[in-house]
């Protein structure tokens, strides 16, 4: 190899090279002129083979941050030139790696260190597929040799250290990125794990084991313990491993898991919601080394060596070898898989005996332990023991788990548990000033234990056994006392702040989700105990009426409904909710409904809320955040319980079920699931929330998060069922609400958002009329005043100085969120009230449009109006009425562009002029949208063919107008906006690749327009938005071809080259788009994600101009000057076209076989390439 | 809708309120509001409440639409705030004159020339040097209690 006679420069250069390097990190490092320095080491780090120089720097500099800068330029500059270096270059880099770190195993700049170790292990695995197996297995015996200790203890950390960046750089999710396929890193992924991952789990094992002796004679921070500490952490590294799923084909590994389940584990997929538990499961072949005798004991025994040596010193606990150790020991308590032979689960029950019995300490007795940790002593054992039961916990059933401890104590596991969960809620009531104490994070593992426990997994099953609940009972007794007693305390805080609102409050929820979880494994003592407890606060709230500050009580209050909310329905987040079934499944003994706890419970609260129509009750002990926890309350309880769809059926009931439900059991849940029901309490319970709902909107003016709740909760509740709405436009209540909506004042002073949801719950209920027709006229009714009210005031003839007074824009501005919201609740049934409503002023709101042209608010919301009516018509619509709309929206986009294109914003206030620019940006995203929405109509149309013969109007050339009318208010200052920018790319490449013969018939500029922003989008950050250039690319490409290759004309003048005024040529746009395209491509940053929408854009685009594609090889050619490259370009840009059988055409095996052409191309050429 | 709605229906004094109440808890974002008597774009809006169980009050920010300053304001939200009433009108303009006042071309083709550019340079340049260019511009004048100040300018060709 010639060109590897270059790589030996003389050793002045290498040191003025290694001068340059060192200097530019000084300045680094003080500050001096970092960018020109960074532009150094970045030039260094792409320079052509460093590889000597890096040596030099790294065996002579003493600068370690040169050093480290070394170390990182070979790793970039091997990666890059790998494809082109020559087999002894990549051995010795790799031995050079290894060796140094060896030899400078004392150095005390460990990150250099570490650093290049790294480096060895990604080059090793850069040719892991190209090196034979006897060359890898003489190099791991080296490695070996150093990780037992043959070569001293420095040696053997070096070694240990290397195999830790070995595994990380050979596990998929922490593998550096080499612009190699996906493909690449699971072979070797694969490849470690069958051959050599349990070799290194062994010598890890064999190096704790050969100092572990040592460590009990000297001090704790001798090299043992730092190799002892470090090999722990390797061994637990191999077990965070995800291993591939064994999937046994024979019968036998299936009937394994079938029994595991029988025997009491199973059910993996529980869910980890705060603590991050990582099952391991590595496959039977690991049976021996895991799990044979005594293979888990010694780290037990180790740890328990290790605190009695130190007993006198308290920060062991916290000590690297502890923790590790530890560590470790979680892991081991999640071992679970095909590693256990099927033994109905023997073997494992075996293993989690042997590791409870260990761990216990860290956590029995409870008391004793608690009281330490506040004494001071470190908590993190503790910690590590409660996530040992949640590992534990989520690999068992509850009556196995709480067998397990019975063989080393009197108790149980569930009693340890909930001893233990009552004395950490103590805890942490008692020092709960602080933020983050640990008390909160053990509060946060075992609530995940208990949930583990208690989550019905298996819907089949009845989520209900007896087995702990008395436990359960007494846990949930305690939390009620203690978060009562926390709530208590608080009531005299200040008021939430606004920030961070919605993260309490979903943190709470989880929290409170849990304790319902609780309290339904004991149901039947839990709820009336929650009744009780309600009633008592009640009545002293009313005792204390005028004389005691009823504050504390309130707060008391507040919290006992957001416990009875959770623990009485699960929230229905869009589903359906049920009743849940420990709920039903429990109370089997009751067979009066009135007296059912459930409903006991249910009533009194609801009684109570009923209060608060009385305007004297009102003003005593309703206070808004009350008031915000029954609105909450009722809305969820609705939801579940109130005039359930079908009565008569249960849930989720399988055949063999249905017989068991017959008898005394189904009593019970049928009473509970009809007493709500229309036949019974439903239809006048449903007339009292109603009646709270109305006054809560009126009564606490002002009061945003109350009204809030009732009007983007409580009241869509109702409506979200027919079978509820057919009732609810029968009640009086009901009428009331809506009258008072279209016909008075009162409800303008609710905020405008409020106001479009009570439009759209009103509306909604249509739904309940007994036919489309009176559904139609209850919308007529209900909107009509409003059309009439903006229709009147566009023909005053002085509306144009009345408009602008800010009592005007306000009304306006309500009136739009009214027809916005009416139009978001257009269903089949009430479509053709919503058209004549929007029908109605489609004139109006085009006059609107210009008198508001400089109130932005306005027209946002006028737009907004526009799409969510579209929306709702665009499919319904025969062909005379969308040509109405379609009129209308492109005078829409008409008016809307002529009063903004051009205009600029001036203020002296950057704050003012970013909001004109982000209003700017949100008128833009509803035009798109309103563009998309229009799209759809091609997509899905349900209006009735009527087969007159009416000429359908053609979606693509108003949406094309559309666009052609938009498009220049886009500026691309505004696409950087990512949502804009790819809600834009999204519509274009829709309409690029369905109707690319529209776009021949563009004019110039509209066409140049568009291809300036693909070129803009090729560079965008975003993969999503690249990728859909690409597709757009594509389409047009491959439209022109067709067309050519059936002698038609394509895109026409668009692909010609043509001459500007000015005289220079210019080439056709799908010239430029191949120059564009190979640029990116070859020099330029990407993501390997996009080689394949790359390659389908690519191909077209050869295909429609070779000569050109011919010519642009052929500049890259000459470009390059090194002779060797320049062969190997040749050849690669030769197979690029050639290889494969690659044809010229655009049939789908073609486009797939130049795909991997290409991506061949790209790892052997864009190394050099790339290279300054 | 009932008749007593069409409150703001053109009193003798239009135009000549400066202000209209409107209840705190209504008021938005990006609407305005009166500020220690400036009017003001509303920038951000926080609801809180006076300890847990007392009654609601708005936090206001908002920017001064003539001199750009920030200034804050709390009320309880079901109080009412004043709202200016800021009207923006179009005029084409036809001279800058020498000390900087600018000569605008009203609706009914009379002139209006009391109002002078915005001291601040860059706008100043950017107004100066789009006339300047032989642009038809037609600007935009924002006012509200009182003051008055050129908010945008537009381009509607050459001349």
């Amino acid at each position: 190899m010639q060109s590897y006679a270059l790589e030996s420069p003389d050793l002045s250069q290498v040191q003025s090279a290694m001068a340059v390097v060192e200097q530019a990190c000084n300045s680094i490092q003080m500050h001096m002129n970092p960018a020109e320095a960074e532009a150094t080491i970045l030039a260094f780090r792409q320079s052509s083979r460093p590889y000597q120089t890096c040596r030099y720097i790294l065996e002579n500099s003493h600068l370690a941050n040169a050093r480290f800068q070394a170390a990182a330029t070979i790793q970039d500059a091997a990666v890059r030139e790998w494809g082109f270096l020559p087999d002894e270059e990549k051995q010795s880099l790799i031995s050079f790696c290894l060796s140094f770190v060896m030899e400078h195993a004392h150095a005390s700049e460990a990150y250099v260190q570490t650093k290049l170790s790294a480096v060895g292990a990604l080059l090793m695995k850069r040719g892991w597929l190209e090196s034979t197996a006897a060359e890898k297995d003489a190099f791991f015996i080296q490695v070996r040799q150093s990780v037992v200790g043959a070569h001293g203890r420095h040696a053997q950390f070096v070694g240990i250290n290397f195999l830790e960046s070995l595994v990380s750089e050979f596990s998929p999710s922490t593998a550096t990125g080499m612009g190699l396929p996906v493909e690449f890193h699971e072979k070797c992924r694969a490849s470690l794990e069958t051959k050599h991952l349990k070799d290194f789990y062994c010598w890890a094992q064999d190096a704790v084991l050969s100092v572990a002796n040592e460590i009990g004679y000297c001090d704790s921070t001798g090299p043992e313990v730092k190799v002892c500490a470090a090999a722990m952490r390797l061994m637990s590294q191999i077990l965070n491993w995800e291993f591939k799923k064994t999937i046994t084909a024979d019968v036998g590994g299936v009937k394994n898991r079938r029994d595991a389940s029988f025997s009491g584990f199973g059910h993996e997929a529980a869910l980890f919601k705060k603590s991050e538990l990582v099952l391991v499961q590595p496959g039977p072949a690991w049976r021996d080394v895991l799990l044979s005798h005594g293979r888990i004991g010694w780290v037990l025994e180790l740890y328990r060596t290790i605190g009695q040596k130190s007993s006198s010193d308290r920060s062991w606990i916290d000590s690297p070898l502890a923790v590790s150790a530890r560590q470790l020991i979680v892991q081991f308590c999640s071992l679970t898989g095909t590693i256990f032979p099927s033994d109905d689960g023997q073997m494992q029950e075996q293993h989690m005996l042997l590791l409870l019995a260990g761990i216990i300490q860290w956590i029995d007795p409870p008391d004793t332990i608690l009281n330490a940790i506040t004494y001071g002593k470190s908590e993190s054992e503790m910690l590590d023991g409660c996530r040992g039961l949640l590992a534990m916990a989520s690999l068992t059933t509850p009556s196995l788990f709480d067998r397990l401890l019975k063989s080393l104590r009197p108790f149980g596991t569930l009693s340890l548990l909930s001893l233990l969960t009552c004395e950490v809620m103590k805890a942490h009531a008692a020092n709960k000033d602080e933020e983050e104490t640990w008390a909160s994070e053990a509060i946060n593992i075992l609530l995940d234990t208990w949930n583990v426990l208690l989550q019905p997994t298996d819907l089949s099953k009845s989520a209900h056994s007896a087995v702990g609940v008395h436990e359960a009972f007494a846990l949930f007794s305690t939390i009620l006392e203690f978060e009562l007693k926390v709530a208590g305390e608080s009531a005299y805080d200040d008021g939430d702040s606004s920030e961070q609102f919605q993260a309490f409050i979903s943190a709470r929820d989880e929290r409170l989700s849990s304790y319902a979880l609780i309290a339904r494994a004991a149901a039947d003592k839990s709820i009336p105990l929650l009744t009780r407890l309600f009633s008592e606060k009640v009545s002293l709230l009313c005792q204390g009426s005028g004389r005691a500050d009823p504050i504390r009580t309130l707060e008391e209050l507040y919290w006992l409904l957001l416990i009875s909310g959770h623990v009485l329905a699960d929230s229905g987040d869009g589903e359906t909710a049920l009743v849940p079934e420990a709920l039903q499944a429990q109370f089997q003994d009751v067979t009066d409904p009135a007296q059912h706890p459930v409903v006991l419970l249910s009533g009194s609260i609801i009684n109570f809320a009923e209060q608060s129509l009385h305007p004297d009750t009102r003003a005593a002990f309703f206070s808004s955040r009350l008031m915000e926890a029954l609105i909450w309350f009722l809305a969820r309880w609705a939801d579940t319980y109130l005039l359930p769809i079908d009565t008569g059926r249960g849930h989720n009931c399988t055949p063999s079920q249905e017989g068991e439900r017959l008898n005394e059991p189904h009593q019970a849940r049928k009473a509970l699931l009809c007493f709500f029901g229309e036949k019974n309490q439903g239809k006048s319970l449903l007339d009292t929330i109603v009646r709270i709902a109305s006054t809560t909107l009126i009564s606490w003016p002002g009061e945003k998060i109350l009204q809030e709740l009732t009007c983007f909760q409580l009241l869509p509740a109702l409506v979200c069922r027919k079978n509820i709405c057919i009732h609810l436009v029968t009640l009086e209540s009901w009428r009331e609400l809506a009258n008072a909506f279209a016909n008075e004042r009162i409800l303008f002073s609710l905020a405008t958002p409020l106001q479009r949801s009570l439009a759209k719950v009103l509306s909604r209920s249509a739904c309940g009329m007994s036919n489309s027709e009176a559904s139609n006229q209850y919308v007529r009714d209900l909107m009509g005043p409003m059309t009439g009210f903006i229709a009147d005031i566009t023909k005053k003839d002085d509306i144009k100085s009345v408009a602008q007074q800010p009592d005007a824009i306000f009304m306006v501005s309500c009136l739009l969120e009214r027809l916005r919201g009416a139009a978001r609740a257009t269903e089949p049934r009430t479509q053709k009230g919503m058209f004549e409503m929007g029908v109605a002023i489609m004139n109006p709101l085009l006059t609107l449009l210009e008198i508001y042209k400089n109130q932005s608010a306005v027209v946002y919301l006028l737009l907004k109006f526009v799409v969510d009516w579209v929306d709702g018509q665009v499919v319904f619509l025969e062909a005379k009425d969308t040509a109405v709309l379609f009129r209308f929206c492109v005078q829409l986009l008409e008016i809307y562009s002529s009063n903004n294109i051009g205009r600029i914003s001036l203020s002296l206030s950057s704050s003012l002029l970013n909001e004109a620019k982000t209003e700017k940006y949100k008128d833009l995203r509803a035009l798109l949208q309103l563009l998309t929405n229009l799209c759809s109509k091609d997509l899905v149309d349900f209006s009735p063919d009527l087969g007159n013969g009416a000429e359908k109007p053609d979606v693509a050339q108003v949406v094309y107008l559309g666009l052609h009318i938009i498009t220049p208010l886009i500026s691309l200052e505004l696409l950087k906006y990512p949502k804009l920018c790819r809600q834009y790319f999204s519509l274009l490449s829709h309409m690029l690749e369905v109707y690319p013969e529209k776009v021949a018939k563009l004019t110039p500029e509209a066409f140049s327009h568009i291809i300036g922003t693909l070129d803009f989008a090729l560079h965008n950050q975003d993969v999503e938005v690249v990728n859909m250039s690409l597709s757009s690319i594509n389409a047009l490409a491959t439209f022109h071809y067709k067309e050519r290759s059936s002698g038609k004309e394509g895109l026409g003048l668009h692909a010609v080259d043509y001459n500007d005024p000015s005289g220079t040529r210019q080439e056709g746009i799908l010239g430029r788009l191949l120059e564009l395209l190979l640029h990116l491509l070859l020099f330029e940053d990407y993501s390997t994600e996009l080689v394949a929408a790359a390659a389908d854009a690519l191909l077209p685009l050869i295909v429609c101009d070779p000569g050109l594609y011919q010519r642009l090889g052929h500049e890259l050619l000459e470009r390059q000057e090194n002779s060797v490259f320049k062969a190997r370009l040749a050849t690669a840009l030769q197979s690029l076209t050639s290889s494969n059988q690659l044809t010229w055409s655009l049939d789908r095996i073609n486009r797939q076989r130049f795909r991997k052409n290409l991506h061949y191309f790209l790892v052997d050429v864009r190394g050099f390439l790339r290279t300054m | 809708m009932s008749d007593e709605e069409h409150h703001f229906e053109p009193r003798a004094d239009a135009g000549a309120s400066k202000t209209y109440p409107q209840q705190a808890g209504t008021i938005r974002k990006n609407g305005y509001i009166v500020i220690k008597n400036r009017p003001c774009k509303v920038v951000e809006v926080s609801t809180s409440k006076t300890g847990k169980h007392g009654h609601a009050k708005c936090h206001f920010v908002g920017i001064d639409i003539f001199n750009g300053k920030k200034l804050e304001d709390i009320v309880p939200s079901s109080h009412n705030c004043d709202v200016p009433h800021v009207n923006r009108t179009d005029y084409q303009l036809i001279d800058i004159s020498e000390d900087g006042f600018a000569s605008l071309l009203t609706e009914n083709g009379n002139t209006k020339d009391d109002l002078r550019l915005p001291t601040d340079e860059s706008l100043h340049t950017q107004i100066r040097d789009g006339f300047g260019e032989g642009k038809d511009l037609v600007v935009t004048v924002m006012s509200a209690m009182g003051e008055e100040q050129i908010c945008a300018l537009k381009d509607i060709g050459p001349k």
